[in-house]
């Protein structure tokens, strides 16, 4: 499997302007929203598909890929675009994006081959993801289990039973990644449900965490690596500070971009935005 | 039919090693025999039901086969969602063990009592629901839930009312169960769960009704109940459990359908319990003591 991966990833650069790229496309096509929440983690993705995360290219279903739970389903399109990468979507899926019949849902489908769960619903997938990394500890299996997480979705309790128990199980296989960005549907967090400091509790519940710059690309590798090779019995996580529609301007910290449609204009605009025709 | 489920849990776990029991804390002593033949596939995943059912997905997408074990009150109706979503969306193979169904915690009042779970789940696509009646049907139910590989949620009631089958009786619980033949023309009572020993008795006192047991609620042997319908004279339908959106709603909604005929659906009415009391007392304050049916289907009974 090793080198397989490295082999069949060399061409594959998950390049966040693509990435959104591709996430426009979709949105326009589909007349949908949800764009903020996309571009919030597309650079956790892009480095975990680029470098962590074990999977075949030609099968979303191999046996022993590491699992990538998107309990925030709502940034769906940020992983249709990774996916789009690799081959699982192909560039119909894209254009047709919500025409009817189409497979490819608004939120994380798991019917959907690359996606393993159905959220959107907040607050379900965390609980799966520590089934997941306690089925992989109870086989002796080296899969490991990540799953992202939105700040505002940790007002779901589920999360927190989630949490005790898998510090409570010492399930170092599961890495949690929290996308702060701040906001949830009707406002900031810190208005709303203030979580303090997530990395703080966190380490309170038995993680090993830490906060970090979700957008440096470096340093979500670094600290991915570094979990990797800690020899703690904790889990982990990190809490990725990032900027819910980062990368267009008009959209950065603009919460009206978790329902608002883009037009004509401001399709172009973003696509400027994020480097014209050449992303 | 607790000691029947314990047995049937050690067996099937004896006889596949991806077996799991998860337990939202709760089971004290029920699970003594299963902690001592398989102490590392014991799982109790604290008072959070919940991320119990969430993690039971993930175990089951990881190829483990599930059981999560909970009181009927919790599981399925706590963790609704995470049983729609999270499990029978791609129906994974994790079986859902709701005990102490309809009024058996009678003392400890509403938040424990259970009488709204079959509503609840059978609108929830391709969930398998069982009811067993006595410990025969609650080990065939057993084998069949585990066997099957789908989701699905077993209901276990009152444990102690006794057999309505005999120890050489063969339960094949996707069918219906005939308990007492009738006279056609008359009267045919329609019992899940538990409540079929009342039933029993009903009939001992109704002359000429028959009695079956129906231990599969979903899927349902509509068959079944179409030739039943050939020669019956009116329904009765007895459950633990609301007469809304249960078994007696089930089998109305398939005679309106199938072959018109009328059906009294005896069940709990409209209301949450106003006291406190035995497990008696209870079915008495909501007409499920047997002098009341008996009463109320020999008045059925009776109609032309």
């Amino acid at each position: 499997m090793q080198s397989v991966r490295n082999v069949s990833r060399s061409n594959l650069s998950f390049e966040p302007a693509r990435l959104r790229r591709t996430v426009l496309d979709m949105a326009y096509a589909g007349q949908t929203v949800h764009i903020g929440c996309a571009f919030s983690i597309i650079e956790l993705l892009a480095v975990l598909y680029r470098k962590h995360l074990r999977f075949s290219p030609t099968d979303p279903r191999s046996p022993d890929r590491d699992l990538l739970v998107l309990s925030k389903g709502h940034g769906v399109m940020a992983q249709y675009a990774c996916m789009h990468e690799i081959g699982w979507i192909d560039d119909q899926a894209v254009s047709g994006y919500f025409a009817d019949g189409s497979t490819l849902k608004g939120l994380s489908d798991s019917r959907v081959p690359g996606l393993e769960v159905t959220s959107g619903s907040l607050g379900h997938g965390l609980s799966i993801a520590v089934g997941m990394a306690l089925g992989a500890r109870i086989d002796g299996s080296d899969r490991r289990v990540f799953a992202i997480v939105g700040d505002g979705e940790m007002n779901e309790g589920p999360n927190w039973e989630a949490m005790l128990f898998a510090a409570q199980q010492k399930l170092s296989n599961l890495v949690v990644i929290v996308d702060e960005n701040g906001f949830q549907a009707m406002g900031r967090t810190d208005e709303i449900i203030g979580l303090g400091d997530m990395a703080a509790k966190f380490t309170t519940f038995g993680f090993d965490a830490v906060t970090i710059d979700g957008h440096d690309e470096a340093a979500i590798d670094q600290t991915l690596s570094a979990f990797r090779s800690d020899g703690s019995q904790r889990p982990k996580a990190i809490v990725a500070r990032t900027v819910k529609g980062r990368g267009v301007p008009f959209m950065e910290n603009n919460n009206i971009w978790h329902y608002t449609r883009l037009n004509e204009q401001t399709y172009r605009d973003a696509i400027a935005a994020i480097g014209g025709d050449q992303a | 039919m607790r000691q029947a489920f314990s047995d049937s849990l050690v067996r099937i776990a004896d006889a596949d090693p991806r077996v799991l029991l998860l337990t939202g804390d709760h089971g004290y002593a029920l699970f003594d025999a299963f902690r001592k033949a398989h102490p590392d596939r014991y799982i109790n995943a604290g008072i959070a039901e919940q991320n119990m059912v969430g993690m039971a997905a993930g175990l089951a997408r990881m190829g483990f086969r599930p059981f999560v074990y909970g009181l009927s009150a919790f599981v399925p109706v706590r963790v609704l969602e995470q049983i729609k979503l999270d499990v029978a969306h791609d129906d994974l193979p994790v079986i859902f063990v709701g005990d102490g169904a309809g009024f058996v915690y009678s003392h400890l009042g509403t938040s424990h009592q259970s009488l709204e779970d079959i509503a609840c789940i059978r609108a929830i696509p391709g969930m398998t629901v069982l009811s067993p009646a006595d410990r025969h049907e609650l080990t065939a139910a057993m084998d069949h839930a585990h066997a099957s590989g789908r989701s699905v949620y077993l209901r276990m009631g009152k444990a102690d009312l006794g057999d309505v089958h005999t120890p050489e009786t063969t339960v094949d619980v996707t069918r219906f169960q005939c308990l007492r033949p009738g006279r056609e023309g008359g009267t045919v009572i329609l019992a899940t769960g538990p409540i079929a020993t009342t039933a029993v008795r009903v009939a001992d006192q109704v002359e000429g009704a028959a009695v079956w047991s129906i231990p599969s609620i979903k899927p349902f042997d509509t068959a079944a109940l179409a030739t039943i319908c050939q020669t019956a004279g009116r329904l009765v339908t007895m459950e633990e459990h609301s007469v809304m959106g249960g078994f007696g709603s089930l089998v109305t909604e398939e005679v309106s359908a199938l072959h018109p005929l009328p059906v009294l659906r005896i069940g709990v009415q409209d209301r949450f319990s106003e006291h406190c009391g035995s497990y008696d007392y209870l079915l008495r304050e909501h007409g499920l003591d047997l002098d009341t049916v008996t009463a109320r289907v020999a008045a059925f009974d009776a109609r032309a």
